[in-house]
């Protein structure tokens, strides 16, 4: 038994929330309304009360929102964005990597992907409200661990010398190809 | 006097943890054993304990299992190992801090 506010709260959170995250926070609030009706209390009064103790919506989805594992996820990457940036531009301008790397359609081609990579990142990186835009992270990570291994794969291949900068870009890279392999299967939530 | 809710949001995570200690529990028992603890002076909307509960869960410090009775599903959280070494390293540090400030606020005359 629910009134039409547990029940609109209830449905506020399955059509903001991931369906397990939903069901649990569902559960805890309808037990909240029927310990004031157990308490006594009638169905509007038992139904107040719970909202009041168990805090507005927004509230509660937010609190999700902000500990969202693809929040974290995504700002971790992007602060890993100018180190990596740094890294490559450094090895490819020491290295002349005009005369040698790819031609220019393929460079406009990863740049394009990366810069909407970036986006995808950003926007769930500063989303405090809608955990949907946090997913945006499961999303945009497997491009950015694919952006790095095309890097690593087509300086491996095409560059005349290994030199130390591009030993040091390279690693940067792996690095956070391996970061990213670890994040994915934790942004799945349920 | 009740505990301002931007107060209890600092010590979230050790009062979850310590709410745990005794065995598993699922949310609503969390939010039970934490009122039955603090009585009325624990004002924290308590919506915001599902949440935090995950973040344990994703930080590795409790573990959380979906179990059935009376025909409702319910998450339940125990500690995990290292739960239980931080609400230790908590505990004590809890206690350094709560002495030092005692000492200062209320002098021996």
């Amino acid at each position: 038994m629910t009134s039409l506010l547990i029940d609109s709260y209830v449905a506020g959170l399955h059509r903001r929330l991931p369906p397990g995250i939903a069901e649990e926070t569902a559960g805890g609030l309808i037990e909240t309304y029927e310990h004031h009706l157990a308490a006594g209390a009638g169905e509007g009064e038992a139904a107040h009360a719970a909202l009041a103790e168990f805090g507005d919506l927004a509230t509660v989805v937010g609190e999700f929102t902000r500990q969202a594992p693809g929040r974290r996820a995504a700002r971790l990457l992007l602060a890993t964005g100018p180190i990596a940036g740094s890294a490559w531009a450094a090895a490819l301008i020491l290295g002349r990597s005009w005369t040698w790397l790819a031609p220019a359609a393929a460079r406009l081609g990863f740049g394009a992907v990366l810069l909407l990579a970036v986006l995808a990142l950003l926007a769930a990186a500063t989303s405090r409200h809608s955990y949907q835009r946090t997913r945006l992270a499961a999303a945009a990570s497997p491009v950015i661990l694919a952006l790095d291994a095309t890097a690593v794969a087509t300086a491996l291949a095409a560059a005349p010398a290994l030199t130390v900068a591009l030993r040091i870009a390279v690693a940067v890279s792996l690095g956070r190809i391996a970061f990213t392999t670890w994040t994915l299967p934790r942004l799945a939530v349920r | 006097m009740r505990v301002e809710a931007q107060v209890l949001k600092g010590h979230l995570d050790t009062l979850l943890l310590a709410s745990l200690e005794d065995g598993p529990r699922h949310g609503y028992a969390v939010k039970q054993a934490l009122r039955a603890g603090g009585g009325a002076k624990f004002d924290l909307p308590t919506g915001t304990i599902y949440p935090a509960l995950r973040r344990l869960e994703a930080s590795g410090l409790v573990k959380g299992t979906w179990t059935e009775a009376g025909g409702r599903r319910r998450r339940t959280y125990e500690l995990t190992a290292a739960g239980r070494r931080r609400l230790a390293a908590d505990r004590t540090a809890w206690r350094e801090f709560a002495t030092t400030v005692t000492a200062i606020l209320e002098p021996a005359r």
